[in-house]
């Protein structure tokens, strides 16, 4: 490292080397991040196979997945009406969340003058910062309680779980819509103004429709975080083993029926809440797979 | 990169400082004291004493390092086979021996009591159900209060997630099920994961009707007599109120070293009174009465 009697290069030589040396440290610690993400995606992956192997083994796929008794004292461990209401309440959710999430991006960036945007904003963000239990917590003690009275139900069920997912997924596709919005070339908006279009046409013929795979993207990833959402569901959905297809029925998801019963299980019964949980993570998969698809969709078009 | 090697650094001296306070602790906790009892004890048995037995195998063995106790599940019936069989030392039971499985020296340690109330949510005017009404609400035979005496109102059952033994119990005692003949509640059920969300549950819920243990009733739910007898510690002892039971440890012949020793544990005081009594009875509060 002493550069010294060997003038001027020498001390560049070793200065040189002393930061090709660190840059290869840098480097390596890097990748051993990376690395780290890339074993932990592979270890959940082989664990949770492996634990829901049993269940897989002893139920058989067509009872375990395709079917919807579910009744763990009698060896019933069908799960397609907790799959049913995982998709129910989610696509629920993106009924309501994405005309008012895009909504709110089209506000934020077309119409809102720039005081008022910056307040809408913030509110956005802190939204996103709020823990799910507390969502969900209000959620039961507001929300619950209001449907009772509306709709003469107990007030638990779809509609609720719909409910809490909006305001949780609310922000994801509100601050991605607006992302995607704003990096639209200013062109296009100046364009169409000038060919006498209004503010409205604009934003429904020209701007949505050049936004639409990253529109498209933002509503993906905020069905991402309703899938999984696990704690404020479980505190509204009311739990039951039942299928439903009424907004206002009592069903559970897969997520919250795992975490109603994972404390008790064992045995089969424990196998078949993994098997849920590789379910939900091939849902996952898949819409990582079908976001690829559109943003691959959108290259040649750019 | 100087700042950066810096913050590496400092990083590492902090996991290094970490790991080495940890360490101290480990040891000092590893010092405090070797316990009385040496040794390993098996124990298999009961699903619903499962959580009871492993938090109590926990805390025995933090007392008493030189100690190994094994903790399975398997069912009452599994742990009484293993323990005339010899594999476990000691079977944890959620029901009274019965057919063969007397005469074999078994010796019966009550460690808790269960009484499940049935619950509903303050606002409901009914008092008291039949064993028989009992049965056709929480299989969803009967699903309008009208019926019961009451308004014009669905009822909403609460009951608890499969995996709990007091389900289990309230299957069996009150919804008449068995291993060849199960019942279920309705499917629309809500379903709760501890004795405390049913009573929170059943108290938010209007016109809702849930079951318990005993030990949680608070002024926030109503709990209801069964045949006009109304849950508590004397008409469950003497069997007026059909939904209890005695939660047992059998051992073969009277036990001896730390098979004893975990059993005076489980009946100790300070366990019955901190962790028993979080969800059964601890037995002395039933042998006062």
């Amino acid at each position: 490292m002493s550069a010294r009697g060997g003038g001027a290069a020498g001390v560049l030589r070793a200065k040189a080397a002393a930061f090709a040396d660190r840059e290869y440290w840098v480097r390596l610690v890097m990748f051993a991040c990376a690395a780290i993400s890339i074993l932990a995606i592979l270890v959940i992956f082989v664990f949770i196979f492996r634990e829901s192997l049993p269940a897989i083994r002893d139920v058989g796929i067509g009872n375990l997945f395709f079917s919807t008794n579910y009744n763990p004292q009698t060896g019933h461990y069908g799960m397609l009406g907790f799959i049913w209401g995982t998709l129910l309440t989610t696509f629920g959710a993106m009924v309501l969340g994405a005309p008012l999430g895009i909504g709110t991006a089209i506000f934020l960036d077309q119409i809102a003058p720039e005081r008022t945007a910056r307040v809408v904003r913030r509110g956005i963000e802190l939204l996103a910062g709020i823990p799910s239990v507390v969502i969900g917590w209000f959620g039961l003690i507001l929300l619950v309680p209001f449907l009772a009275r509306v709709t003469g139900t107990a007030g638990y069920g779809v509609f609720a779980a719909v409910l809490v997912l909006v305001v949780m997924a609310l922000p994801t596709i509100t601050t991605l819509s607006a992302e995607t919005l704003k990096s639209l070339p200013p062109e296009l908006k100046e364009a169409s103004v000038a060919m006498g279009a209004t503010r409205w046409q604009t934003i429904y013929k020209v701007l949505l429709p050049s936004a639409r795979e990253g529109l498209l993207i933002a509503v993906i990833l905020g069905m991402g975080r309703a899938i999984g959402e696990t704690m404020a569901v479980q505190m509204v959905i009311g739990n039951s083993r039942g299928i439903t297809f009424s907004l206002f029925g009592r069903t559970s998801t897969l997520t919250t029926r795992m975490v109603t019963e994972m404390a008790e299980a064992s045995g089969v019964h424990r196998s078949a809440l993994f098997a849920m949980a590789l379910v939900l993570l091939l849902l996952a998969v898949l819409l990582i797979l079908v976001i690829r698809f559109v943003s691959r969709e959108r290259k040649p078009a750019a | 990169m100087k700042a950066l090697g810096r913050v590496l650094v400092t990083l590492l001296a902090a996991a290094l400082a970490l790991a080495l306070l940890s360490l101290t602790c480990g040891c000092a906790k590893k010092t405090v004291a070797l316990g009385r009892y040496s040794g390993r004890v098996r124990v298999s048995g009961s699903t619903t004493l499962l959580p009871l037995i492993q938090e109590a195998s926990i805390e025995f063995m933090d007392a008493n390092p030189r100690t190994k106790v094994d903790v399975q599940g398997g069912g009452s019936s599994t742990g009484i086979t293993q323990l005339k069989s010899g594999i476990v030392n000691i079977a944890n039971s959620s029901r009274e021996l019965k057919g063969d499985e007397t005469g074999w020296g078994l010796v019966d340690h009550r460690i808790a009591f269960d009484i499940i109330a049935i619950i509903v949510n303050p606002d409901v005017p009914v008092r008291n159900l039949t064993s028989n009404r009992v049965k056709a609400v929480f299989t969803g035979k009967v699903r309008n209060w009208k019926a019961l005496g009451g308004p014009d109102e669905e009822i909403v059952v609460v009951v608890r997630d499969q995996a709990s033994g007091t389900r289990e119990m309230f299957d069996e005692k009150a919804l008449g099920s068995t291993r060849d003949h199960p019942v279920e509640s309705e499917p629309s059920a809500i379903e709760c994961s501890s004795n405390g969300v049913v009573r929170e549950t059943v108290a938010n819920t209007r016109n809702s009707i849930g079951y318990l243990s005993y030990g949680f009733i608070n002024r926030y739910v109503r709990a209801l007599k069964v045949d006009d007898v109304p849950p508590d510690v004397g008409n469950s002892t003497t069997g007026r109120y059909p939904m209890a039971r005695w939660l047992h440890m059998f051992t073969r012949g009277q036990p001896g070293g730390v098979a004893k020793g975990f059993i005076d544990f489980v009946l100790s005081d300070r366990f019955q009174n901190e962790v028993v009594s979080q969800e059964y009875i601890p037995v002395r509060d039933v042998l006062k009465k």
